[in-house]
């Protein structure tokens, strides 16, 4: 995640999951469960990206209380890079949906 | 008392894979992965398990631990040994893996080579530096230079290839 500009589908995932407070476990648990399994994160991996989310200050550690399941929540600037982010996304897939719907025939 | 063995690491930097493979056949055989030891392992006899073994490099502050371990056990991953910052988990095969994105799997291999990054310039340049004393020098002073530059030459070359060896596996390997 060098530029913010585009963020990769694991760090969306888990942005994604991140709107409202959880902590890694739960991030994890809600990822496979939307996904029905098709999208597992990996423990060193959830690790690592919730360390640089913090460190671009798009999350916050919203309750510590519990040492092994810290709680965090997107920040404002995390809301607004996952928005920008929603709105690529959408653009790459009308163009897919929309060339699926046009017969070229 | 248990029974215990040494089992020589080839080398984390060059073949990671290989030593968590080894470890895994060591361990369907009943030898298990007790902790780390210079250069290697210390392995555990008992009854043998069909596990996989998996590493993470990070330096963990005391209050990071805690949230640190408990992400890997809730994946299934058990926590096996430490040291300084390398971590070392098992889990019934088939476990999903740790590392689940590039990016992510880049960094830790950026991390690994950390360390090396700051000793290699420090012992090449001590190995050049006795180099030049005992190329330039006579008696007692070139004869124990000689002798320094060798001790250093021993620590630089190893060195050298592991820095290189986490160069070659960041490009190549992913």
């Amino acid at each position: 995640m060098k530029s913010l500009e585009q963020l990769t589908d694991s760090v969306f995932y888990i942005m994604a999951a991140l709107t409202e407070p959880r902590h890694g476990y739960a991030v994890m648990n809600l990822v496979e469960e939307t996904t029905n399994g098709q999208v597992v994160i990996g423990p060193a991996s959830l690790y690592t990206i919730i360390k640089k989310l913090l460190n671009e200050q798009l999350i916050s550690l919203h309750d510590d209380t519990d040492s092994r399941r810290k709680v965090y929540v997107l920040t404002e600037k995390g809301r607004d890079i996952l928005r920008v982010d929603i709105k690529r996304r959408k653009i790459m897939v009308e163009l897919a949906e929309k060339g699926l719907e046009r017969r070229w025939e | 008392m248990a029974q215990t063995k040494y089992l020589m690491s080839n080398g984390l930097a060059f073949s990671e894979q290989r030593d968590m493979e080894t470890l895994r056949k060591k361990a369907l055989k009943g030898w298990h992965l007790k902790g780390f030891r210079f250069m290697g392992y210390e392995l555990e006899y008992g009854e043998p398990e069909d596990v996989i073994y998996s590493i993470d490099y990070r330096v963990l502050a005391p209050d990071e631990e805690a949230e640190y371990f408990d992400m890997f056990s809730s994946a299934g991953w058990t926590h096996v040994c430490s040291e300084y910052n390398t971590h070392i988990f098992k889990a019934t095969p088939g476990t999903a893996p740790i590392y689940s994105d590039i990016e992510s799997k880049k960094e830790k291999i950026e991390r690994l080579a950390e360390p090396v990054k700051w000793i290699v310039p420090f012992l090449v340049g001590m190995t050049f530096v006795f180099w030049l004393l005992f190329t330039f020098s006579s008696g007692v002073v070139e004869s124990i230079s000689r002798w320094i530059f060798f001790f250093f030459l021993v620590l630089t070359i190893p060195a050298l290839m592991t820095l290189f060896a986490t160069y070659y596996h960041r490009w190549k390997k992913l």
